[in-house]
């Protein structure tokens, strides 16, 4: 895996809040069809990294390269559009909208033609590609056009991934996704990631969950007050040395 | 149902209330409240609120009719003096609604707080420019406008509203515009970082609301062939009455234009059934307070029933 050429590379992200220094000099980089696990303590700098990776935050120092070359982003939107979509641990719905309209959300499809221009929304047809891709993605919902509040919270959680998978062409970053799941509905979930390793995806892959991140990564990366402490392939660990990594008792670096 | 209810009973309290000249004058009160409740509608919609609707209402009233007065005092045609009072008017809207939404969306005002300034602000212009009293003076075509009953009900500004109430409500239904609307209110955060626009988007939502709010304020003038000061006094809280009864959510996220018109006609109607039976004006504000009240207490039963 290392020997890859990673698609999607952070190096020397620094970020500071005031006197607080929440990020120190990270290196991060992540492959195609590669599932790299991001855990770390509570004020770890896993956030703080996910913000700078997915745009929504500026580093102060630091360089972002997709597919090699540089890249910068000045909001969210331009790092969606450059294909990396972020799962976000508060919830990325609009609970009154339609689970079709919520995959579609920001992206919506227009009828062609005069009426098109207008701004008329093709809503059919985004049910119908809404309910193909879940599908594809491996996600079971009851119907597309039904409102995202009379979901279970697995549910939505699964339309929220499967949004992120179906648009992400480069990158997806999942940020506690299996949190507030039961073991079913987690399984669904992994079983998303996989699927979603498998179209080629590089997935970064952000939990506390420690059982759910030996499962699906293959590579993991400890952070540790705002540095990178630990970094393996996901066969050296046990859960016990990831958990001595976290907390820093094992002296291993 | 209510609306049948309501009908029956102030049509045996007075007999005129049923009648197309009674109908034709609820639709004449009608129309003013329709437009404010539907500007009121998008803005709930996206979470937030404006008090400013009544008193833009105002302002663009006197606004026009100081400006049909100035141009036809200077011997310029009818017609063209009444186009700039319209265009005078709907600048008002549109300017009120600008400031709305950059207090909303530049200076982070809550909406709440954001439009009861540019409410006083107004209330406080209105009565500068006409030194509180009556701009009357109109050309006799002003009143001929608003007046003249197509059918009995039908005069060119309710005309003018209906075609509004269609392209509103398709507008928020089957656009995309619609979409964010909902979006917004619904969840903001999903809707930022589904790549939205939501400054942009909410200071459309707020000139929008300003524009109806003025078109509303047309309208009274027209039918008055006066600015009245006092208009629209109050008609930011029949407007917030109208769509919270047609269904609209205080909460952001739901809510349709159609049911804010018909709130609007339950509204109008209760005025002036009001009106009919006797109940002194200055009684009518306890009213529409006690229909806030009572369609808030409705909506949030449902909602904890369909939550239980």
């Amino acid at each position: 895996m290392t020997a890859q050429q990673p698609v999607y590379e952070a190096r020397g992200i620094s970020k500071r809040y005031g006197n607080v220094i929440a990020l120190d000099d990270v290196d991060f980089s992540v492959a195609a069809g590669e599932v790299v696990g991001l855990v770390g303590d509570n004020g770890a700098g896993k956030s703080t990294l996910v913000k700078a990776l997915s745009g929504a935050h500026r580093p102060n120092s630091g360089e972002l390269y997709l597919d090699g070359e540089r890249v910068e982003w000045h909001s969210p939107q331009q790092a969606l559009e450059a294909g990396i979509e972020t799962l976000y641990q508060d919830s990325s719905l609009a609970p009154d909208l339609s689970v079709s309209a919520n995959m579609f959300l920001g992206r919506e499809q227009l009828v062609p033609g005069f009426w098109g221009k207008l701004g008329f929304l093709a809503n059919k047809r985004m049910d119908e590609v809404a309910s193909q891709e879940l599908q594809n993605v491996g996600i079971a919902v009851p119907s597309s056009t039904r409102s995202i509040s009379k979901l279970s919270g697995g549910q939505r959680q699964a339309v929220a991934i499967g949004r992120a998978v179906s648009w992400a062409n480069k990158v997806i970053i999942l940020d506690e996704p299996t949190n507030h799941l039961g073991a079913r509905q987690s399984a669904e979930v992994l079983h998303v990631v996989k699927a979603a390793r498998e179209r080629g995806l590089a997935v970064i892959f952000i939990s506390h969950t420690l059982p759910h991140v030996l499962e699906v990564t293959d590579r993991i990366v400890v952070l540790r007050l705002g540095k990178v402490s630990v970094e393996a392939p996901t066969s050296e660990f046990t859960p016990d040395t990831l958990v001595k990594a976290i907390t820093g008792l094992s002296g291993a670096a | 149902m209510v609306f049948a209810i309501m009908v029956t009973v102030f049509s045996i309290l007075n007999p005129r209330y049923f009648s197309t000249a009674s109908f034709g004058n609820i639709m004449q009160d009608f129309a003013p409240v329709m437009l404010m409740a539907i500007g009121q509608t998008f803005v709930i919609i996206t979470g937030g609120i404006d008090l400013s609707v009544g008193a833009v209402l105002g302002l663009s009233g006197v606004s026009a009719a100081l400006t049909v007065r100035a141009t036809t005092a200077n011997g310029i045609d009818p017609g063209l003096s009444i186009a700039a009072g319209i265009g005078t008017a709907l600048l008002v809207g549109v300017l009120v609604g600008v400031i709305n939404g950059l207090l909303v969306t530049r200076v982070n005002l809550a909406p709440f707080i954001a439009t009861l300034a540019t409410m006083g602000a107004c209330m406080g212009t209105t009565l500068v420019v006409t030194g509180g009293v009556q701009i009357a003076g109109a050309p006799a075509e002003v009143v001929q406008i608003g007046n003249t009953r197509y059918l009995d009900v039908f005069t060119a500004p309710l005309l003018v509203a209906l075609v509004i109430l269609v392209v509103a409500a398709v507008v928020l239904s089957k656009t995309r515009f619609g979409r964010h609307t909902y979006a917004i209110g619904s969840n903001v955060f999903a809707a930022r970082v589904a790549g939205i626009n939501v400054k942009r988007h909410l200071m459309k939502v707020y000139v929008l609301g300003g524009v109806l709010a003025s078109i509303a304020g047309l309208f009274v003038y027209f039918r008055l062939g006066s600015g009245s000061p006092a208009s629209g006094r109050g008609g930011e809280l029949q407007a917030i009455a109208a769509a919270v009864i047609g269904g609209v959510s205080l909460m952001g996220g739901l809510g349709r234009v159609t049911g804010a018109a018909l709130g609007a006609l339950i509204t109008a109607s209760v005025l002036s059934g009001l009106i009919l039976i006797g109940v002194e004006p200055n009684a009518q504000q306890i009213v529409v307070g006690a229909l806030i009240a009572v369609a808030v207490a409705v909506q949030g039963i449902g909602r904890s029933n369909a939550g239980s």
